[in-house]
């Protein structure tokens, strides 16, 4: 590897983008087309609301005022469930994700910590779900982040927790908090495969990979000025997407290293299909199509324009074998519910995900002409 | 490094095979340091498979290149930064300027003291050295593409088919710049189905068909030795002349514009027949005597190729 080389390949593609403008336009202004047109049309749909079941055994004043927390603080409309049936039969029979079940004794535990001070007394809560159900993580973090509220609330720590405390709290989940990391993954994943797949085989059918094979560039300098090339787009058009909505709708996202580290994997992970499509494919239009084949039914269905509780069943199931689903999911689980082992869950997969794709992906690159 | 009297490139029974199809078929020649060597050839006869082997970007099938002194399978990354390549159907960067593409390419081979105006002025692009490669004519990319290929200052150069597709004009513009090459001292390997690009630039030619080297020397060798006849031009004022050479065996050739052109072995022939237009009463426009040219040399021994390749057990009589 040679990082003069690199640079020059990295120089010459920057302006090579710099220069045409319609790439410009589709790689840059058209993310935040969609995140301006789809925010004003949900704009009135502030808050995402999602139904949650409640069996409340205790049937107290206090579990009464946990459910209304739960109303409140989670964005839930709540569905209360009659304390003397069977929990699991009625999930099954009404086809439900998630039951959340407040046990008998909640009062009692709660006034022993509250009124007598007992740090070690503690209730459990049941959330009785549907493991293959997708959208029932995403009711869960949510819960976990009441609850952790709560359990902040109670336990009287120092003002600076309580403030971060009082911004889970006051958390209103709207529609385009949800919306945005879902289009930062999609734009990150049209940029690198397209501008893979449409550059890669541009030059080869143009002949000028066959001129680069007889200068010192290796395959390694020309993936990696690829990968960096890639991913300063990717931060460029992410940067201005997060300018745009903090700017147009005021949104309150959590910006913090995993938002870095999914931009990286889905560069990776894409670049990587890019390198393999543009081996197998003979001619830059088949490429194309092929690149528009994956990444078009990607975008619809893992969840990057909608949560994917509204989908039907077979469809969310559809979305956990695709990769930008893992890339969604991660963004969110950061930038929306700050939860940080769901974002290490997801960005673990789609590492993996990544590192396979890329090491087949620089295998299929086709330097020389060889045989 | 090779040395002084060693040739510069060394083809020994190279042959490459495409699945079934046999492009290159067991050819050994050598190149000289220092003189331009030209591989003339119909389309498919295995041109451009010949030079991408030997200038790295394809691999033989069997056989051996050497080429200043390395070999070129195992040596790439040692002979890469000593030769310069114009490979066929040239293109760069659309959106990258003249200047900014040979700064580019000097930056792969990490020459930064290229004199980037230098090059600019030797391939007469100083006008155009801030026009993009997209806006560029077909003989300015062509030239680009030979400035591109000088900016490692090579000591061998690869130019296949550098005017292909080139109007008149735009070719004698690129084999002004060869002839400059050539006079500065670098080995030029070049491959063109153009004879008098050929026959006016090269010191060596070798004429490869069906991927095969059919013959090998300097243009004017090649002609004395394959094309021992006169070619004799008429233009009469009356077409029946043409019955009258006709009738004394020769065999002409009658063409749109009213030539008649013959093939003759003697300056006695070209009098007989002079003498029996006039005897018939035909006067003449005006005459041309002349040798025979390399196209005329390759279209022979080509020809008589494809004859004996479709015929295997027949005789080459030309």
């Amino acid at each position: 590897m040679n990082p003069r080389v690199v640079g020059a390949n990295l120089v010459v593609r920057i302006k090579s983008f710099y220069r045409e403008k319609s790439t410009m336009f589709f790689m840059i202004a058209f993310p935040i087309i969609l995140i301006l047109v789809f925010g004003a049309l949900f704009m009135n749909q502030d808050n995402m609301n999602f139904d949650l079941c409640v069996q409340d055994l205790d049937q107290t004043d206090s579990s009464a005022r946990l459910v209304k927390t739960l109303e409140i603080d989670g964005k839930f409309k709540v569905i209360k469930i009659d304390a003397t049936i069977s929990a699991t039969q009625y999930a099954r029979d009404n086809k439900l994700n998630l039951i959340l079940t407040i046990p008998k004794d909640y009062e009692g535990s709660f006034l022993q910590r509250v009124a007598l001070n007992d740090p070690d007394a503690s209730v459990t809560l049941t959330y009785l779900y549907d493991p293959s159900s997708i959208s029932v993580s995403m009711k869960m973090q949510i819960l976990n982040s009441v609850f952790a509220g709560i359990n902040q609330k109670m336990s009287g720590k120092p003002p600076f927790i309580r403030s971060a405390e009082t911004s889970i709290l006051a958390r209103k989940y709207r529609f385009i908090e949800f919306f945005i990391p879902g289009i930062i993954a999609m734009s990150v994943m049209t940029l690198s495969l397209f501008g893979t797949v449409n550059v890669n085989t541009e030059l080869r059918q143009k002949g000028v990979i066959r001129k680069l094979s007889t200068t010192p560039i290796t395959r390694t300098d020309w993936i990696l000025s690829n990968i960096l090339y890639q991913f300063i787009l990717a931060v460029l058009s992410t940067m201005a997407m997060l300018v745009v909505s903090y700017a147009v709708f005021n949104v309150s996202l959590q910006i913090n290293a995993w938002l870095p580290v999914f931009i990286v994997l889905d560069v990776f992970a894409f670049v990587g299909i890019g390198m393999i499509l543009t081996r197998f494919a003979k001619e830059a239009e088949s490429a194309a199509a092929a690149a528009n084949a994956i990444s078009f039914p990607m975008m619809f269905l893992s969840g990057s324009f909608f949560p994917l509780e509204m989908m039907p069943g077979f469809m969310q199931a559809v979305a956990r074998i695709l990769p930008l689903y893992y890339v969604n999911e991660g963004l969110r689980a950061s930038m929306v519910f700050n939860d940080h082992m769901a974002a290490l869950r997801y960005s673990a997969i789609i590492g993996v995900f990544a590192a396979v794709v890329f090491i087949l992906g620089i295998i299929a690159t086709k330097w020389e002409e060889g045989q | 490094m090779a040395k002084e009297a060693e040739p510069a490139i060394k083809v020994e029974k190279l042959t490459k095979r495409y699945g079934n199809l046999l492009a290159v078929d067991d050819i050994s020649f050598n190149v000289r340091q220092g003189e331009l060597f030209a591989l003339l050839g119909p389309n498919g006869a295995g041109k451009t498979t010949t030079v991408e082997i030997i200038d790295t970007i394809r691999t033989p099938t069997s056989g051996k290149v050497t080429l200043l002194g390395m070999d070129v399978t195992k040596k790439k990354h040692d002979i890469v930064p000593h030769i310069g390549v114009l490979p066929q159907g040239f293109s760069s960067f659309d959106r990258i300027t003249v200047r900014e593409t040979l700064q580019y390419y000097s930056r792969l081979f990490c020459c930064m003291n290229i004199d980037i105006d230098g090059l600019v002025e030797l391939v007469d692009l100083k006008d155009k050295a801030k026009e993009l490669y997209k806006n560029l004519s077909g003989g300015l990319k062509q030239r680009l593409g030979i400035a591109i290929a000088l900016v490692n200052d090579p000591e061998v150069l690869f130019l296949d088919e550098p005017t292909t597709g080139l109007d008149p004009r735009a070719r004698r513009e690129v084999w002004k710049v060869l002839l400059g090459l050539k006079k500065k001292g670098k080995t030029v390997f070049l491959t063109t189905h153009y004879m008098e690009e050929a026959e006016l630039l090269a010191d060596t030619v070798a004429i490869i068909s069906k991927g095969k080297i059919i013959t090998m020397g300097s243009p004017e060798a090649l002609i004395e030795s394959n094309a021992n006849y006169l070619v004799l031009t008429l233009k009469p004022v009356d077409e029946k002349a043409v019955e009258i050479v006709r009738k004394m065996n020769y065999e002409p050739v009658h063409d749109n514009h009213k030539d008649i052109t013959v093939r003759v072995e003697h300056t006695d022939d070209v009098q007989k027949i002079l003498n029996a237009i006039k005897d018939a009463g035909y006067p003449l426009h005006s005459m041309d005597v002349r040798k025979p040219n390399l196209e005329e040399v390759f279209l022979k021994l080509t020809s008589a190729v494809l004859r004996k390749s479709k015929d295997p057990a027949g005789e080459v009589t030309e």
